[in-house]
């Protein structure tokens, strides 16, 4: 159930970028609140998942396989959906590359490879999206990031430096095209995962420290990735908000 | 910056809750760097005994038996300072309690009990900063110190009065600093992380958590030395271009604290 102030009808989305979860929530949620979806991602069957999640609600779905970390890729891929779909309202950068492993075990080639995707993929898509917005004098860009944007965890030291860019990349554009009507918002999502637990002890010391004791279901992420998508937020730009159980707010 | 021993020779420092801890720490390496001290707290052998230690060390040292959140009590404090020392430089608002703050229900939290971490935690640094101001505003420098807690950035369960007043104290800070930069005054807060404070945990478990340091990314609890290296610092002219800062000092806790200290998974990038 959506409210109505916060509804999507007669929006074009695209959400962009590869990761585990976020093609097919984020391209549910949008749909759902009554938004078309196009996605832009290299893995073709999640691709077809995330379409299907988006048909399912009653929306349009364009799926345009695309490796996002390539500029000339990207901007094909932009000029397609708006080609096909008409316009771009909201941009929603979803890539999402995990990884983890002591730092100095962290070779240059992987260390580019996180920021590749995890960066690069977010420059090519603002630049590429953002122009057509900025001459459409309105956008609205979320890029889904996590709880590792802004605090440290063992090991993902490549992962917490291409998040940590991307928030900032997020304040700086609040800053550059608020004038343009873009808002440009970040979602925190915390410790996410389909299952209950997959085992293991070092998952069960997280979820024993997490304030809910739980992870959060990526399907949660999607009511405020709605609310910040939606045309109630015209005044709302250049933060962070955490989907994350309390998990960055306790001591 | 003249260096070792005497960066603080002929100035007068104000530290609440100067008997024990922080703010002894704090006494007595600023008193090291030849600064004059006031002590004040409400415990008077204290206060004495971190008198005694800072005249030791060469500095003149007042011990002055005060009550933060009496108003009176407070302005006295500054008006003694001023005319038996001389003058006021630097205020340290480090006094606070942890005492009556037990966890408990929220509903069963009187009004007096809420009035008391307040009062103590934040009224007490605003009485003292306020009796300090219009001195400092009239001689052109001045710096307060103000000591809050990771309590004041972040929710701890049950921690209402405390935490609340750490936090209001950390923009209190903020305030201050706009407010008194034109007139070269600096306002600074340290939030201290754990800093030995075994003995106050409530129940055996939460101690056996403390007692191990298990959730201290350095793995080790703060020493009193620890914050007031910090202090010192902030004291001296080598932090005259500092103001408005909130300096954690936690061991590394802060940075991170959306995963336990320890949890350190190895994943393989996915290769589509």
């Amino acid at each position: 159930m959506i409210c109505e102030d916060f509804r999507l009808s007669g929006k074009v989305a695209l959400v962009a970028g590869d990761s585990k979860y976020w093609s097919k929530y984020a391209g549910a949620a949008l749909a759902e609140a009554g938004a078309d979806v196009a996605l832009a991602a290299r893995n073709e069957k999640r691709l077809a998942e995330a379409a299907e999640e988006v048909r399912g609600k009653g929306q349009k779905a364009l799926t345009v396989p695309t490796d996002t970390t390539d500029a000339a890729q990207v901007e094909k891929a932009v000029g397609q959906v708006v080609s096909e779909l008409g316009r771009i309202d909201i941009l929603v950068n979803a890539s999402d590359l995990v990884f983890a492993r002591p730092f100095l075990d962290v070779s240059e080639a992987q260390w580019r490879r996180v920021l590749d995707v995890n960066l690069m993929s977010a420059f090519h898509y603002c630049q590429s999206v953002g122009r057509r917005m900025i001459e459409q004098k309105k956008g609205r860009i979320i890029n889904l990031l996590s709880c590792l944007a802004e605090r440290g965890v063992e090991n993902f030291s490549a992962y917490c430096a291409s998040l940590g860019a991307v928030l900032q990349l997020t304040r700086a554009l609040d800053i550059e095209w608020a004038r343009h009507g873009i808002t440009v918002n970040a979602i925190g999502a915390g410790w996410m995962s389909e299952e209950k637990s997959t085992g293991g002890e070092q998952e069960e010391q997280l979820l024993k420290y997490l304030p809910l004791k739980r992870y959060g279901h990526p399907s949660e992420v999607g009511p405020l990735l709605v609310y910040l998508a939606s045309d109630a937020t015209d005044f709302f730009t250049g933060q962070i908000l955490y989907v994350d159980g309390a998990a960055t707010c306790h001591l | 910056m003249a260096t070792g021993k005497g960066t603080l020779a002929g100035k007068v420092a104000i530290v609440t809750g100067g008997g024990t801890g922080l703010g002894k720490s704090m006494s007595l390496l600023m008193g090291g760097e030849g600064c004059d001290i006031v002590v004040a707290a409400r415990r008077v052998n204290a206060i004495e005994q971190t008198a005694r230690e800072v005249r030791d060390l060469g500095c003149r040292a007042l011990a002055i038996p005060t009550d933060v959140t009496d108003t009176r009590a407070v302005n006295n404090l500054v008006e003694r300072t001023i005319r038996e020392m001389g003058g006021l430089d630097i205020l340290v608002n480090n006094a606070g309690i942890v005492r009556g703050q037990e966890r408990r229900p929220l509903w069963e939290i009187t009004d007096e009990d809420w009035r008391l971490g307040i009062d103590t935690n934040l009224s007490g640094a605003f009485y003292c900063s306020r009796a300090a101001m219009k001195r400092f505003v009239d001689q052109g420098h001045g710096k307060i110190i103000n000591v809050a807690s990771g309590n004041g950035m972040r929710g701890a369960r049950g921690d209402f009065m405390y935490g609340t007043a750490k936090a209001g104290l950390i923009n209190l800070t903020r305030v201050m600093a706009i407010t008194f930069a034109p007139y070269n005054i600096q306002v600074n807060c340290i939030a201290p992380g754990f800093v030995d404070v075994r003995q106050l945990q409530p129940d055996p478990v939460t101690r056996e958590v403390f007692r191990t340091a298990q959730y201290i990314p350095v793995g080790r609890f703060g020493v009193p030395e620890d914050i007031g290296h910090l202090g010192l610092f902030l004291a001296s002219d080598a932090s005259d271009y500092i103001t408005g800062g909130l300096f954690p000092n936690d061991g590394g806790g802060l940075a991170g604290g959306v995963a336990p200290t320890g949890y350190a998974p190895v994943i393989e990038m996915e290769e589509n």
